[in-house]
């Protein structure tokens, strides 16, 4: 029986609706991706341990900045959350340009308590979690066709860092951040930083009976740990560190002073995300907030010379359970939240 | 277990592409319009409601879990609820048949076409919800009727029967009005 009738009710969406919508759909993501005014970070993403921040900037953004992000998990001080903060990488490389050495002005303030161990193989994970003394979480959805891989255990360990007022003023001046007095009282303080094990579960492609491994696959891995401990010195101005670390990322004066006014520095770990090529956005994962971040990494240059466009990767952070937690891995971020929302 | 690499996890790996949203609306802005016009709603109701579909769908996008449904199937489910929701509200809709073309032009060219329309929407109208909803998923959203049944929870067969009843008492009601 023919149907052809039927289709006379079909239409053409009209060019100005569908380009009405579009510019709606396209403001929508403008207004997410945007750096967030102070009011709407403070629900957006609450707070990360200022002291954090000023690690991961002096510490990682010699190297790929979002993979001092997904570094800057194993910094974690008492998180209970997380916030993004837009960072150019081009105005560190132009202070370190101008002769601020970045790794010279902490490591002369910062020894190593108990030295870190890279990621040692463990037999499944839940000797893995025994060995990092919290219970194995894993998720059960997984990207299709991928299988657990690989367990390992990493221990970022302890560091004492000692404040020297002479040095955090030096690097405010080379940040332009002379609005920011560093406290007298400050020089010789000490905080501990106990960085808590990390239980890493890589999931990896099956391969099929006969055919190769996929090359440069990494897959997603999902990491976890207690949350860390960090002791401070008492009426310690987190804040203030903190703002001074927004400063050398690149926010204004005024942005950094509201910025580290509406967080909690106390429980909020900042990720560094690039202002080009990287987006976030706060997540719910299981009825915890997250953070989402997407970017693209740098091209590498291939074994036969060439330089092909990387894919874009994800890095989803939250807390439940008194465990911080990570899933990294290619893609836009909807397997990581598949998989987050699994994880039991 | 060989070695491992933390670091290395975090490299940039291979897997699928990161789905084309801009592609998909453009793809799918069509399948959704129409089946809201299939549903019943005059054209100002339909683009409303098609709006409220895709920006529910951007908003929730990272949601989207591509090995449960094709995205234009996720859409229409979201399409779906949101008829549902407007049709609970205490509002009177007016019937597609009385101003399908009230706020066009009809050149005499499209006079005809717009004749058949206004009789489709008035042979719609007067079908059960259930048979009209599936016939705006089959002709208004496109879908076939493995996804339809999914979509309305029902058997493939069943499906296949309902729409064809529909079909077969329209048909007999649009040559009993005189194809054109």
């Amino acid at each position: 029986m023919s149907d052809d009738f039927l289709t006379r009710l079909r239409e053409e969406p009209r060019p100005e609706f569908a380009a009405r919508l579009e510019e709606h759909l396209h403001q929508i993501d403008v207004q997410r991706e945007a750096p967030r005014a102070p009011g709407a970070l403070r629900r957006l993403a609450p707070a990360l341990a200022g002291a954090g921040l000023v690690c991961a900037i002096a510490l990682g953004f010699t190297l790929e900045p979002v993979r001092a992000a997904a570094r800057g998990f194993l910094d974690l001080f008492r998180v209970k959350s997380f916030a993004a903060v837009p960072v150019d990488p081009a105005r560190l490389e132009r202070l370190a340009k101008g002769g601020l050495d970045f790794k010279g002005l902490l490591a002369e303030q910062v020894q190593v308590v108990v030295a870190p161990e890279g990621p040692q193989p463990v037999d499944s994970p839940e000797a893995g979690a025994l060995a990092a003394g919290i219970t194995a979480s894993q998720p059960s959805v997984l990207p299709r066709r991928y299988a657990l891989a690989e367990s390992a255990v990493a221990r970022p360990g302890t560091f004492r860092v000692t404040i020297d007022n002479a040095k955090l003023q030096a690097l405010a001046l080379a940040a332009g951040a002379d609005e920011i007095e560093i406290p007298p009282a400050w020089n010789g303080a000490t905080l501990e930083v106990a960085l808590p094990p990390v239980l890493a579960l890589r999931y990896a492609r099956t391969v099929e009976p006969g055919s190769e491994a996929p090359r440069g696959e990494a897959g997603f891995a999902l990491l976890q740990s207690a949350v860390p401990q960090v002791d401070l010195p008492e009426a310690f101005d987190l804040a203030t560190l903190g703002r001074l670390g927004l400063r050398v990322a690149g926010m204004s004066a005024a942005e950094a002073l509201a910025f580290s006014r509406s967080i909690d520095w106390r429980s909020t770990l900042l990720v560094p995300v690039p202002i080009r090529g990287g987006t976030y956005r706060e997540v719910d994962v299981s009825g915890h907030k997250g953070l989402l971040v997407t970017y693209q990494p740098q091209p590498r240059p291939a074994t036969d010379g060439t330089t092909r466009p990387p894919r874009q990767q994800a890095l989803l952070l939250w807390t439940a359970s008194g465990k911080a937690l990570a899933i990294t891995g290619p893609g836009d971020g909807v397997q990581h939240l598949e998989m987050a929302e699994s994880v039991r | 277990m060989g070695g491992v690499r933390l670091s290395a996890w975090f490299a940039p790996a291979a897997d699928r592409e990161a789905i084309d949203w801009g592609a998909v609306y453009a793809q799918e802005l069509s399948r959704v319009l129409n089946y809201f016009r299939y549903r019943g709603f005059e054209r100002t109701t339909a683009e409303d409601l098609t709006s409220a579909t895709f920006e529910k769908a951007w908003r929730g996008r990272e949601r989207y879990r591509p090995e449960r449904a094709a995205v234009s199937t996720w859409l229409v489910a979201i399409a779906r609820n949101v008829a549902t929701d407007h049709l609970r509200r205490p509002r009177r809709e007016v019937p597609l048949a009385e101003v399908s073309t009230r706020d066009e032009a009809t050149p005499e060219t499209e006079a005809l076409a717009d004749a058949d329309r206004r009789r489709l929407a008035t042979l719609l109208a007067g079908l059960p919800e259930r048979e009209r909803e599936l016939l705006a998923l089959k002709y208004g959203a496109g879908e076939t009727n493995r996804a339809i049944a999914r979509l309305a929870g029902l058997s493939e067969s069943n499906v296949g029967t309902i729409l064809h009843r529909a079909l077969t008492g329209l048909r007999a009601r649009w040559d009993e009005g005189g194809a054109r």
